[in-house]
Formats: C-alpha cells, sequence, structure tokens
C-alpha cells in the first residue's frame, strides 16, 4: 500500500521552502475535505512535523513532538484524522472516501512510533492495493488485475505458452471450420454451371448424364462437408476438454501448495468460482469461440473478394443497408440487455425473498406473519412476471425483423440482377451464385455485437487465472530442506510477528519447551494464543527472531517432514465425506485396522464408534451421518494422533462442548500427550489443569510463564483470569 | 504485571458508564481549544464532569438524522469503543448555537450528498462507473454490484454506497431528470 505519495508543484515548491535539510520525508497522503468543500490537499509527516498542504499553502506545520494519540475515526462517508496537540483534542484533515482509510491508519501508528519510540524508519504495508496505481480503478475482486491497464499482449503469449502439446489438437478445429467454409462456397458455384448449362440451357436435355453428375457434385460437397462438421465437432470437443481437464488441474494443484496466508486472502467462493467459471470461461473461447470467430472472418473477406469479382457495381448493394442493419441490431441487443438484466434482477430478488423467508419460516410462524409473507411475494413474483412477459413480447414481435433488416440487401439484389437479367447483361447462375454469396456475408453480422464482450470475459477470467498460477508462495521450503524425525524440543526465541508489518500480533516472544511437556496457553481473545501455534507449524514465517525445534530452525525443514510430525486438533473439526476408519487414518493411509483402533481407543471414540450400526465403517461429513460436536471432536483427536506425532497441537479443541463430553476428550487428550510435547490453547482454564506449565498471553506479549500452582500463589494475571471465570461460572449457575 | 495495569483490567472486565438523558439543564456543550466539542456535565448527584471532547453519534442516521443522537467518548487505541455519555432527544430541545455546534461536528461525520443529476453511468469489467452532478460537486465514483449497493430506504429516498464506502443520496428518485432515472431505474 502507497504511502508516500507525490506532492503535486506547487505544494512541493511551499514544502521545500519550509523543510528543514536534515528532514526526513516519512508519509505523505492526500486529504480531500476542507470547510463543506471538496479539495485536493496533502499531509505530509518527517521525522520532526506534520505539514498540512493546500494549493500551494501551507496551512499548519507542527511540532510532531508537540502531538501524541494520533488517531482515525470514520462514521458515515467521511473519514478524519485526529491527534491530541499539547493534550487537546485536534482535527488533523478529513478525507472523504474509506480508500484512503487504511494509510491513515498505518500513517497514525507510524506518528505514534515516532513520537514514542523515535523510530526513523517508515512503516510499510503489506495490505494489497485494490487499485490500480496507473488509473486509479479497482482491481477485478479478489485480483491485482487492471483490465484497462494489462498487457494484452502478454496475456495471448502466455496463453500461447500454456497450449504447448495441445495445439496439433486445437489447430484442427480451426483448419476443418476454414474447409467447411470452402464447401459451402464452391457449392454456389458448381450451382450456377448446373443452371447455366443445364437446367435452362436449351438443349440441355441432350447433357442428361452431366447434368446427373453436377447434382451428384453438389450432393457431394454438400455431405463432405458435414462430415467435416463431425470431424470438427469431435476434435473440439476432446480439445477443449483436455485443455480444460490440464489447467483445472494446474490451478487445483497450484492452490493446494499456495501457502496458508495467501489462501486466507482468498474466498473459497471465489477460488471455486476460478477453477469452475473461469476455466470454462477461457476454454469456450479457445476451442469454440475463437474458431468460429476466424473462419467467420475468413468467409467474410473470402465472399467479399467473389463478389467484388463476379459484379464490383452489384456488390454495392450488398453494403448500402449495411450500416443501418449495424446501427439496429446493435441498438436491438443492447435494449434486449439491459432488460434481460433487469428481469434477472427482479428474478434474482424473488430467490432472496423465497431464501430469506424459507430460512426464517419459524420465525414467520411463530409471530403469526403468514399472510404478510404471503402478499410480500406476490409482489416479488408479479413483478418479475410482468417483466418477464413485457421482455418476451418485445423480444418476439422485434427479433423476426432484425434479419429481414439484415437481408435488405439481398432485395435490392434481387431487384437490381431481375433488371439486369432482362437486359440480359447478365444470367439466372450468375446472379444465383451472387445471392448466395452475400447470404455468407450477412451471417456473421447477427453476432457481430456479442465479440467485443466475449473477448472481455476471456481476457478477465483468464488473467485470473493466470494471477493464481504465477503467484510466488510466501513460506517456501529452502534450497535443500531438512528431513529430520522431530524428538520435540522447542525453542522460541525473540520472536515478533505481525500479519501487517505495521500491527505486530506478537511481540518478543522467548519461550523454551522440553520434550514431552504440555504447555496450556492462556490469554484474552486477540491476545496472538492462535498466531503463536501457526508460527510453531509455520503457517505463517515469523518476522523476527527464529522457531527452533530440536535445535534445528524450522525454516530449514522441509515444510512435509515437519507438518507429517505434527498433530493438530482444531476448534472447528471438519470431517472430509467418507467413512470413520478413513478419516482417522487420513494422516497415514496406510494404517491398520488395530491402528485405527488404538487411536479411536487413545481418544476415547471406541465406544460410541462401536454402537453405530455400521461400525468404522459408518460414512460421515457432507452426505453421510451427522455427529454430534464431542463425536466428531474426538474422531479430530484420532486422526491427530494415528501417525504418532511428536508435537500435538490443541487449537480450543475442547471450547465447543457441554462439561460431560469435555470430561471424556480430557481424559482422551491427557492420554494422548503423555511423550509428546503439547500446546494447548483453552477458553475454559480448567481444562488445563494437568498442564505442566501455562503461557500467559496479554497483547502479544508473555505476562506469565509457570505452573498452575505457582502462578495462582503470585495472583496476578492468571489469578484474575481464573477468579473472573469462576465467578461467571457461579452467576450461571444461579 | 503492575498494579495499575491490573486495575485497569478490573475496569475493563467490570465497569460499564451508565447513560443519562442530556438536556439543556444538565449539559452545556462549547467549542473546545482544539475547535472540537467539549461536554461540562452536572450528575444527578450535582458532581460536574467535563470532557475535553465528545463526539456526537445518530442513532437513525437516515431516516431521523436531527433525533435520538448519543453523545460518547472518542474512540482511541487504549480504551478502544467510547462509551456513551448520555443521550439526545432531540436536537431542537438545545438552543440555537448549541444546535449549530453539534450540525458543524455531525457534518464532519456525515456525508452524503445528493445526486442531482447522472451524467453517465457505464458498466465494464464488472464494475458501474458513475458521474454525476451532486449538492458537493461534480463526482465520479465506481460502485460494485449495484443490486446491493443501490438500495430504496423507508421513506422511497435512494442510497448509493460506492466501492470506497462514500454515500449518495437521492431524495425523491421519481423527481430526478428522466435520463438519469431511467439509468438506475433497474436497480430500484
Amino acid at each position: 500500500m502507497k504511502l508516500l505519495f507525490d506532492l503535486p508543484e506547487k505544494d512541493q515548491a511551499t514544502f521545500d521552502a519550509s523543510v528543514a535539510e536534515d528532514e526526513k520525508v516519512m508519509y505523505c497522503l492526500p486529504y480531500n475535505f476542507e470547510g463543506e468543500k471538496r479539495v485536493n490537499g496533502f499531509v505530509v509527516v518527517t521525522d520532526k512535523f506534520i505539514y498540512k498542504l493546500l494549493d500551494g499553502e501551507l496551512l499548519f506545520k507542527y511540532d510532531i513532538y508537540s502531538l501524541s494519540e494520533f488517531s482515525t475515526e470514520v462514521q458515515y462517508g467521511i473519514c478524519g484524522f485526529y491527534a491530541k496537540k499539547d493534550g487537546i483534542s485536534t482535527l488533523l484533515c478529513l478525507f472523504i472516501s474509506g480508500r484512503n482509510l487504511p494509510r491513515y491508519a498505518v500513517v497514525a501508528t507510524g506518528c505514534d512510533l515516532i513520537v514514542k519510540h523515535g523510530k526513523k524508519e517508515p512503516l510499510t504495508s503489506n495490505e494489497p492495493e485494490r487499485f490500480c496505481p496507473k488509473c486509479n480503478r479497482p482491481f477485478v475482486a479478489h485480483t491485482k488485475i487492471c483490465p484497462f491497464c494489462q498487457d494484452k499482449k502478454e496475456i495471448y503469449k502466455k496463453l500461447w505458452g500454456m497450449t504447448k502439446g495441445l495445439r496439433l489438437m486445437m489447430l484442427f478445429p480451426l483448419l476443418t471450420a476454414i474447409i467447411a467454409m470452402i464447401f459451402r462456397f464452391v457449392v454456389p458455384a458448381v450451382q450456377r454451371i448446373a443452371i447455366d448449362k443445364y437446367i435452362l440451357a436449351e438443349n440441355g436435355k441432350d447433357h442428361i448424364t452431366e447434368f446427373f453428375v453436377i447434382v451428384a457434385a453438389i450432393i457431394t460437397f454438400d455431405l463432405i462437408s458435414r462430415a467435416i462438421n463431425v470431424i470438427q465437432g469431435r476434435l473440439a470437443a476432446i480439445s477443449g476438454n483436455r485443455f480444460m481437464r490440464m489447467l483445472r488441474a494446474l490451478l487445483f494443484e497450484k492452490i493446494e501448495n499456495l501457502s496458508m496466508s495467501s489462501i486466507q486472502k482468498k474466498s473459497t467462493g471465489d477460488l471455486m468460482g476460478r477453477i469452475n467459471n473461469d476455466v470454462s470461461v477461457v476454454q469456450n473461447f479457445i476451442t469454440n469461440l475463437l474458431p468460429t470467430y476466424v473462419a467467420q472472418a475468413f468467409s467474410f473477406i473470402l465472399a467479399l473478394i467473389l463478389l467484388l469479382w463476379l459484379n464490383p457495381f452489384m456488390c454495392l448493394f450488398v453494403f448500402i443497408p449495411l450500416p443501418f442493419a449495424i446501427f439496429f441490431i446493435t441498438k436491438f441487443w443492447s435494449m434486449m440487455n439491459k432488460r434481460n438484466v433487469h428481469g434477472w434482477i427482479l428474478a434474482h430478488r424473488t430467490n432472496i425473498y423465497l431464501q430469506d423467508n424459507l430460512n426464517g419460516i419459524r420465525v414467520v410462524k411463530a409471530f403469526g406473519k403468514e399472510e404478510q409473507a404471503i402478499d410480500d411475494f406476490e409482489k416479488y413474483a408479479e413483478a418479475q412476471a410482468q417483466k418477464e412477459e413485457s421482455n418476451a413480447k418485445l423480444f418476439d414481435t422485434v427479433f423476426p425483423f432484425v434479419g429481414f433488416t439484415i437481408r435488405l440487401g439481398s432485395y435490392f439484389i434481387l431487384l437490381y440482377g431481375n433488371l439486369m437479367l432482362f437486359g440480359g447483361h447478365m444470367n439466372v447462375g450468375e446472379l444465383s451464385q451472387f445471392t448466395s454469396y452475400s447470404g455468407i456475408i450477412y451471417e456473421p453480422l447477427m453476432q457481430i455485437t456479442a465479440i467485443p464482450r466475449n473477448i472481455s470475459a476471456f481476457i478477465t477470467s483468464f488473467s485470473k487465472i493466470l494471477e493464481i498460477l504465477e503467484e510466488e508462495p510466501d513460506v517456501a521450503d529452502i534450497e535443500m530442506p531438512i528431513d529430520i524425525r522431530i524428538e520435540g524440543d522447542i525453542n522460541i526465541k525473540n520472536v515478533t510477528f505481525g500479519y501487517d508489518s505495521y500491527n505486530p500480533v506478537l511481540e518478543n516472544i522467548n519461550l523454551e519447551v522440553k520434550k514431552g511437556e504440555f504447555v496450556g496457553i492462556v490469554g484474552h481473545s486477540g491476545c496472538g494464543k492462535t498466531t503463536l501455534i501457526n508460527l510453531i507449524m509455520r503457517l505463517y514465517d515469523v518476522t523476527e527472531g527464529a522457531i527452533e525445534i530440536d535445535d534445528v530452525n524450522i525454516k530449514d525443514i522441509s515444510q512435509n517432514a515437519l507438518r507429517s510430525q505434527i498433530g493438530v486438533v482444531l476448534q472447528e473439526t471438519h470431517l472430509f465425506s467418507g467413512s470413520i476408519r478413513d478419516n482417522i487414518r487420513y494422516s497415514k493411509p496406510l494404517a491398520s485396522n488395530e491402528e485405527v483402533i488404538e487411536a479411536a481407543r487413545t481418544a476415547n471414540a471406541h465406544d460410541f464408534i462401536m454402537k453405530l450400526p455400521q461400525g468404522y465403517n459408518t460414512i460421515v461429513g457432507e452426505k453421510g451421518l451427522s455427529l454430534s460436536g464431542g463425536e466428531r471432536q474426538r474422531i479430530a483427536i484420532a486422526r491427530a494422533v494415528i501417525h504418532n506425532p511428536k508435537i500435538l497441537i490443541l487449537d480450543e479443541a475442547t471450547a465447543a462442548l457441554d462439561t460431560e463430553t469435555e470430561k471424556l476428550i480430557q481424559d482422551a487428550l491427557n492420554n494422548l500427550s503423555v511423550g509428546r510435547t503439547t500446546f494447548a490453547i483453552a477458553h475454559r482454564l480448567s481444562t488445563l489443569r494437568n498442564a505442566d506449565k501455562l503461557l500467559v498471553l496479554n497483547r502479544g506479549k508473555v505476562v506469565e510463564y509457570g505452573t498452575h500452582a505457582e502462578l495462582l500463589d503470585k495472583k496476578g494475571f492468571y489469578y484474575k483470569l481464573v477468579m473472573a471465570q469462576r465467578m461467571a461460572e457461579l452467576a450461571k449457575q444461579d | 504485571m503492575t498494579d495499575q495495569e491490573l486495575n485497569e483490567l478490573d475496569e475493563n472486565l467490570f465497569s460499564v458508564r451508565k447513560s443519562i438523558d442530556l438536556t439543556m439543564e444538565n449539559s452545556r456543550f462549547f467549542r473546545s481549544e482544539g475547535n472540537l466539542i467539549s461536554l461540562e456535565l452536572t450528575k444527578e448527584d450535582g458532581e460536574i464532569e467535563t470532557f475535553e471532547r465528545i463526539v456526537p453519534v445518530r442513532a437513525f442516521p437516515l431516516s431521523d438524522p436531527d433525533e435520538f443522537i448519543s453523545i460518547r467518548e472518542p474512540e482511541s487505541k487504549e480504551k478502544g469503543k467510547g462509551a456513551e455519555i448520555g443521550f439526545i432527544r432531540r436536537l431542537s430541545d438545545f438552543d440555537a448555537d448549541t444546535v449549530a455546534l453539534l450540525n458543524e461536528e455531525l457534518d464532519r461525520r456525515y456525508f452524503i450528498p445528493e445526486i442531482k443529476k447522472i451524467n453517465s453511468l457505464k458498466e465494464k469489467f464488472g464494475y458501474c462507473y458513475f458521474e454525476a452532478e451532486t449538492s458537493a460537486g461534480k463526482v465520479s465514483f465506481v460502485m460494485s454490484n449495484p443490486m446491493s449497493n443501490i438500495r430504496i430506504l423507508e421513506d422511497d429516498s435512494v442510497l448509493m454506497t460506492d466501492i470506497d464506502g462514500n454515500c449518495f443520496s437521492i431524495h425523491d428518485p421519481l423527481k430526478i431528470d428522466k435520463a438519469s432515472y431511467k439509468k438506475i431505474e433497474i436497480y430500484l
């Protein structure tokens, strides 16, 4: 995200006049509201002063050390940058547009750091830009693609590179389309011969056999051209589907290998959209639309040449109605499009209403609002029906005449041609050939308006695919990663980490854990507990410091080796569609039945599984039996331990359960943490009674570390947390 | 951990300020030294509390902007969301000077220009590009998904939200000129 904008000339001059030589410009941001008017001003922060500039005028220059508590505020449609000047709240500037809000938020933090810690290095922000730096227009949602500025040549080049191995197969549809086209030109020519030489010739009857040959030729040509069409269709189906499969596999492979941080920036829906819709759009364009367009352009040019060659003057008649026809078609489609969109919007509204109402039908019934709901639905359905009816009527009325306008030229030709015929300047065969070719010229016109839309849809979809394919993973293995057998000593040294550099979630964490120790991590929500274990799993790389396992920096261990030796149980357990057995042996697909049962016993899951009629073969997941939260959790625990990991991570594994189930799971956890280095996050502190050590975090810092008893004796932060929770529990019991 | 920090934690966990009905009698709003608003509040027990800066927040910014205004402490990184000090039922209960002072601050926080005319609306690559004349001058803005970002409010006025969270309103869409209306008609 850009935090240092360029000043316009006038402001730059004013700024230069008042800035000292040894001052370092840290940030420069635009603001655009002053005294109830839109303006174009700038706020410049140096390591000594804050300047506010507007149209070459210096509005203020404050000593930055006289300011404190920098903040941004936003209410509705307008945001403000505030600070305290000598203890008095002051407004520094106002800006319309939330676009700059994240920038000001970073700069506010940056200013605080200058004032409090004398930090002279400007902050940078990893937050992705949502707008094209060149033209200021928004990127395509969830991407960094500006459809206006991107290099289209580059994209076609990459597409070309991607079709390696499929090129020959993809060339075929194109070739066959052209060959089929040529046959369409041959048939009228042969027809002309048939008409002139035999049908209308005075001695036509004498050449009856030749006539039959000609007819047979016409039939053969037609058959061949259709056969070619069949081949073309089949080839397009083959190459299209292969290309699509290749692209999908490539995309999926890439997505699976992306780091957690970049996956979290994308939504599941967006990724699915890219794998399904965008790939289809690209495939359809390459294998269907592109060959059609090329063949049509080819036939248009060929027909044009032939028409000019046959009769240049009559050719004029073909083009006289063209501008009018194109204008009419464009208008017609744009009107129909708009109306269809409106119809679609209304249909969508009906859908939303239905979904909303049916999801909340219990509420509707409980409040006796059925009548009103029926009335509301009627309104939506009525509006939709009316619009769709009027659209259909208009389409059915106008569409037949669209064809008429396009063919207007052929009527002129017919008229003029007949006049020529009567005058003896032309014969019937020639006229017939001419009319056939002019028909070919008109054909592509019906679709001409859809071409730009299809091309831009293709480019957008293809760039979205490219963006994923070209993304550099930000958590990557080093060149020669080590595959170690983990023992379980973990050493966290001076670790600082933030998802954004200006906002550290963890600061200076130091922790030494011996192998086999059970460490409980506690603290308020948002204090960095989950972040800490994410770092241990190396879902993210630390910003500063290092995490070592058995004295090896985890950045040097291959990610595969690392994660295959860590067992994880999360609060949200996801079971895949499949049998319980398959879910338990997910991390070790070749595990024997004994191992599966052993793991299930350790997780206290064996008993409930045996009560199911299909035992370990019961299908769970999306289409299977729905298990209770506690049951799912225990399966997840069995899954986490079957490969006998040396490090076990439990992230709020028991938070969503009632006390009795928790007890069962608690026992299970106690069983399996034996001999394993275990990190457990728990909201309910009683869960961590058996922990060897407790790590208490507050606002990203370690505040206490010790055993349960030690920390209670200390009567510090942990003691307060325990007391607060006991009070809450007592209150609940009352 | 120091005692002071522990006390702060206690405060955050257990204390809640009680909101008071603000009237001409118990509250005096005045311009602060930093050109913002200060409040001198006389509590029920006669104790006077002064706030260096307060922030007015509308409860019904769209339907009833001049009623039910919450007076709050400003947000800060240390304390988080500002707590409510009290409530103003109706702005008109106060004298003209106070109303002017509060409105000045409200204008700094709520900015919804009225659209007078839509010069052009183009849809390109999934975004709608608007060019319009508003009560705050000529503006061009970009909107994503007009289906959910153009909405009709209870009083039939139209509220449009652009990609940056800026808002525009059309008080009576039927009174705007026909060409402008036609451009957004399908979303209404």
